[in-house]
């Protein structure tokens, strides 16, 4: 050994013993913060301060990105725009017929006037930018810019102009943090819906297209795919078939685009098909997406007041709140509150 | 007078906090840089390997302490389990305590080597946590991770050893 030495007294506990207590710590907080989720305000207190910080972090790829944007070809921008106009269209054209079947249900009865309110799309929004991908290598995350200041809670759903992008689960004062639905685990509920011939099984619709199937999408932690376990082998279910959202779990409002089957295998030796499905959005593709605000509060007659009151059907609402009760918005619509719970639990609704 | 190179260290006055804390920031911003995709996986973790550099040429100052300290900033900052980083790097600084004599005696390319095996020992433990809770493998450009970071260990020994910083500093200069 050389003549160096470490101090003569040695001050304080051995490095073993510091990493001993140290490792005990970590351990715990890791299980206070798996189990528990008890240390939520530190992470928050912590990322409030980080956040300015990583925003500024990342301006230059965002400067750069922008500018590459700005530089787009012309050619390019007339296909877009070109293909963006005929979607105009096409929504446009569903959108009307959307609108008739809407006010078709909405005259059956006070039941069908609550199932829909308690389960049509809210248009309060507000439209966020992908800013970069969570730094986190064993999820599918991505980070949006708007966070509690704009109203973003953690739990609501995310869409893009194909369908679901995911779901916010952990929010900023300024950032919010989106699961993608092909994180592992990461279940939304659907059922499946057929376009074409021969598919026009529900009294309600008219579109040309059948609901039929509930199952719940899971997604399996890679790109591009999503299973849908616990299909039975006899079910109605074949390559082509739309998976969209139920809404029976109260968190996916029905109806929005999930995936596109892709794969179904049907195997005697086991119990369930596989099924494999494409998910509708592709997230590395877009930078803007929408965030659907939850209603102020939580209870379902206030959702269907606030939807009811910004509903692109006026006149058929008016109708309806008219005729079932007094001029009070909110005593006309406590009985369609209690009428969607009630719909809610029932299973083979729509079926 | 020949002195071992760990005893050269102790007879230099000790860099200033300044100094430390200066260059762990610059590391941690580079660790916050918004990195994605498999550059996510691959890049080196800027602030565990400045963190070691200070471990080992001050280890009066720079303990298993501030790797959890430091620990805790990156996992809120990645938003991931707590505690995850600060158990890893709470490894790493341990085994550079351990090998801090030995590390000193070499070249600076021997030293990236031990280096490498400390970050990778320190990323097992981070990618065992992760699996053991569920998660998937998410690939094997993670091994690029400690290869780049022990890559990085001479420039970040030239960086901190450029006499304008120790004069800028109120260094000493040996």
């Amino acid at each position: 050994m050389s003549g160096y030495q470490e101090p003569f007294f040695t001050r304080g506990p051995s490095p073993l013993a510091r990493l001993t207590f140290f490792s005990l710590v970590a351990i715990a907080i890791m299980i206070a913060d798996h189990r528990f989720q008890a240390l939520s305000w530190v992470r928050l207190g912590i990322s409030v301060v980080l956040n300015p910080i990583e925003q500024a972090l990342g301006m230059p790829a965002t400067a750069a990105r922008r500018i590459g944007n700005y530089f787009t070809a012309q050619t390019e921008l007339v296909t877009e725009n070109r293909a963006l106009q005929n979607r105009v269209l096409e929504l446009t054209a569903l959108g009307q017929q959307a609108r008739l079947i809407q006010a078709e249900r909405l005259h059956v009865d006070a039941l069908a006037v609550a199932v829909d309110a308690a389960n049509r799309l809210d248009s309060r929004g507000i439209i966020a930018e992908i800013i970069r991908d969570a730094r986190n290598p064993y999820a599918r995350k991505v980070i949006l810019n708007k966070g509690t200041k704009d109203g973003v809670t953690a739990g609501v759903v995310v869409i893009d102009g194909d369908g679901v992008v995911g779901q916010v689960t952990a929010v900023g004062l300024l950032s919010a943090e989106v699961t993608l639905s092909t994180e592992k685990d990461q279940s939304i509920p659907v059922m499946v819906m057929r376009d074409g011939p021969g598919a026009e099984l529900g009294s309600s619709s008219g579109v040309g297209s059948r609901v039929g199937l509930r199952a719940v999408a899971v997604g399996n932690g890679r790109d591009g795919t999503i299973d849908v376990p616990f299909i039975p082998l006899g079910a109605d279910i074949q390559n082509g078939d739309a998976l969209v959202t139920s809404g029976i779990d109260g968190t996916y409002p029905a109806g929005l685009a999930v995936a596109t089957v892709i794969q179904v295998e049907k195997n005697p030796a086991f119990p369930f098909a596989k099924v494999v499905a494409q998910p509708a959005t592709a997230p590395n593709h877009h930078r803007f997406v929408k965030v659907l605000l939850r209603a102020p509060a939580e209870t379902a007659g206030s959702a269907s007041a606030s939807s009811a009151s910004q509903s692109a059907y006026p006149q058929v609402d008016v109708g309806v709140g008219d005729k079932k009760s007094t001029s009070s918005s909110t005593a006309a619509l406590k009985p369609a509150a209690s009428g969607s719970s009630s719909a809610r639990r029932d299973p083979r609704r729509n079926n | 007078m020949d002195l071992s190179p760990a005893s050269r260290d102790a007879m230099t006055l000790p860099a200033p906090m300044r100094l430390l804390t200066g260059s762990l920031v610059i590391a941690l911003l580079l660790n916050l840089l918004p990195w994605s995709d498999w550059a996510l996986r691959a890049h080196p973790d800027f602030l565990l390997l400045v963190l070691l550099y200070w471990v080992a040429h001050e280890p009066r100052t720079m303990g298993q302490g501030w790797g959890f300290f430091l620990g805790l900033i990156m996992d809120v900052a990645n938003s991931v389990l707590l505690g995850q980083h600060a158990l890893a790097y709470v490894a790493a600084v341990f085994l550079v305590q351990l090998l801090r004599v030995r590390i000193l005696q070499l070249t600076v390319f021997e030293q990236a080597l031990h280096i490498a095996a400390v970050l990778f020992l320190s990323q097992t433990i981070g990618v065992l946590l992760n699996l053991s809770m569920g998660s998937d493998f998410p690939g094997w450009g993670l091994l690029l991770a400690p290869l780049l970071g022990a890559i990085l260990w001479p420039l970040v020994n030239w960086l901190a050893k450029l006499p304008r910083f120790r004069r800028r500093f109120g260094q000493v200069l040996r």
